[in-house]
């Protein structure tokens, strides 16, 4: 196990705020927001729809600025393509007129890597995500798993030391999710660096994460942190535990807690009726 | 090779039509030449070396002027594709310089550019530019907005995802713009050379029409004009089915 001692993975985001347009009509998706992400932890972020989520992982992704607050990644602010982070997004993003191998190999082809380097190491990132059958063919060729697949390679090849996931297996049917989700784990395991991933899926938080985050609706903001302290590697077994249905019904209450203001007019008409 | 039997069939009736016109309308030469007649007239110009000579001047100027121009439209249309500021500030010239008929511009075009090669050359590259840099324009600005995220999260500077991104998801479209210039280019050189040359496909057009009533002579510098479009239409295409693989 090769984990990283220093703190190079560690993601700090202090009073985080953002706004989108305007001062006074623009959107501000973000007030306030402060995580600590320890180097090596797995992190996941829940919250409900528009809460912020994407536009955080951005934010550490170096893709947008916060227009408040400060944003670091081990002791910098973090630049999109320094490195240290990589995104997989919600959709796997291939770019159609290249083979899988050559989209794998786009992070090492614009750093400036020779194109024997980045044959082998693009294989090599296929392999771990079982996909080096697949190598020469064209993404339409893929199914949307397999597709998946090549990006989360892709997120991988630089092996950066904070690996963020936008709900990637969110298009996927709940079995294949499971898998993938197994495998994520067994990848984080092999090399455990930093991992934040977004999802709306209490389960997969609850089997992935160390700690769940969840966020408040719009504008985001941390409304409760949960500890989830169960034992490695997670089995589906485990998850019919009752500490996992405790940690679950934790995650669940804060996120109602969020709702609730959402849900309220809803419950009157329903009460009327 | 059905492709080319299909092709042979349909000029094989067009031809028979043409035949079958001329004998039921019984026109003299001058109005409509008979197919044979027209195939000696052109023998008897291939076998003097005059059509030949008009047509080199013909199919320099056509491929000077669609490269010169198609050059110059790529170039310009992803610097308007790219740049809402560019396209603010060149766009009305460009747009002003296609609404003023070329056949108006042309003799201003010869006096600046001397009234020899060059002006025709450039002629010809104006009415290429306008449909490939448009073409341009708009197959840069096709480029998958998500792809564009992608790639600016692996660091991709601006130059690298024109490279990457923004050429490759435009080629169909240039292409699309390429296959309605070189056609344009042919009808370029023509209008460059009947407003001011001595030798050209067009120049023969006006000797065989004003000076000799030369029908037939007509028809063959006109089924010459065709066959250089369509040589470069599919000269075009070819190239198309090597870059754009999807």
């Amino acid at each position: 196990m090769s984990s990283q001692t220093t703190t190079a993975g560690s993601v700090d985001l202090r009073d985080v705020g953002l706004r989108f347009g305007a001062p006074e009509d623009g959107l501000q998706a973000l007030d306030g927001l402060s995580l600590d992400v320890p180097a090596g932890s797995f992190t996941v972020i829940i919250g409900p729809n528009g809460c912020g989520k994407s536009t955080m992982l951005r934010l550490v992704a170096g893709l947008l600025q916060p227009s408040a607050g400060s944003v670091t990644v081990g002791d910098m602010p973090p630049r999109a393509g320094d490195g240290r982070v990589s995104l997989a997004f919600q959709q796997p993003r291939l770019v159609p007129w290249r083979s899988t191998l050559d989209n794998v190999a786009m992070p090492l082809e614009l750093a400036g890597a020779g194109t024997p380097e980045r044959r082998a190491r693009a294989l090599e990132a296929l392999e771990r995500v079982g996909l080096a059958a697949a190598a020469g063919l064209r993404p339409r060729e893929l199914s949307g798993g397999m597709a998946q697949r090549a990006a989360l390679a892709r997120a991988l090849i630089g092996d950066p030391p904070v690996l963020l996931l936008d709900e990637p297996f969110s298009a996927l049917d709940a079995l294949t999710r499971e898998t993938f989700d197994a495998e994520l784990q067994r990848l984080w395991l092999e090399r455990r660096r930093t991992v934040i991933l977004v999802t709306h899926s209490v389960a997969e938080a609850v089997a992935l994460a160390d700690r769940v985050v969840v966020l408040t609706p719009r504008p985001g903001r941390v409304a409760r942190i949960v500890e989830v302290d169960l034992p490695r590697p997670r089995s589906a077994e485990l998850l019919g535990d009752p500490r996992a249905a405790a940690v679950a019904t934790e995650v669940r209450e804060a996120l109602v807690a969020g709702h609730a203001i959402e849900l309220r007019p809803w419950a009157q008409q329903e009460g009327a009726a | 090779m059905r492709r080319i039997g299909a092709a042979i069939a349909s000029l094989a009736a067009f031809l028979v039509l043409w035949k079958v016109a001329t004998v039921i309308g019984g026109y003299p030469e001058f109005i409509l030449p008979a197919p044979e007649q027209v195939a000696a007239e052109g023998a008897n110009v291939i076998g003097s070396g005059v059509l030949w000579t008009h047509t080199a001047t013909t199919l320099l100027e056509v491929v000077l002027g669609f490269s010169a121009g198609a050059t110059a439209a790529v170039l310009t249309g992803i610097a308007l594709g790219k740049s809402v500021l560019v396209e603010r500030v060149l766009s009305p010239y460009i747009v002003a310089a296609q609404a003023i008929p070329i056949l108006a511009l042309a003799p201003l075009l010869h006096i600046w550019f001397g009234g020899g090669l060059l002006a025709r050359v450039v002629i010809c590259a104006l009415i290429v530019f306008f449909p490939i840099a448009i073409a341009t324009m708009v197959g840069i600005r096709s480029a998958d907005p998500l792809l564009d995220e992608m790639l600016r999260s692996l660091g991709a500077r601006p130059a690298q995802r024109t490279r990457l991104l923004e050429i490759p998801s435009a080629l169909p479209v240039i292409f699309g713009g390429l296959r309605v210039g070189v056609t344009l280019a042919v009808i370029g050189a023509i209008v460059a050379e009947w407003t001011g040359a001595t030798v050209g496909l067009g120049v023969l057009i006006n000797i065989a029409n004003q000076g000799l009533f030369n029908t037939s002579l007509m028809f063959v510098a006109l089924a010459t004009l065709a066959a250089i479009g369509l040589v470069f239409y599919g000269l075009v295409v070819s190239v198309e089915r090597r870059l754009v693989s999807r």
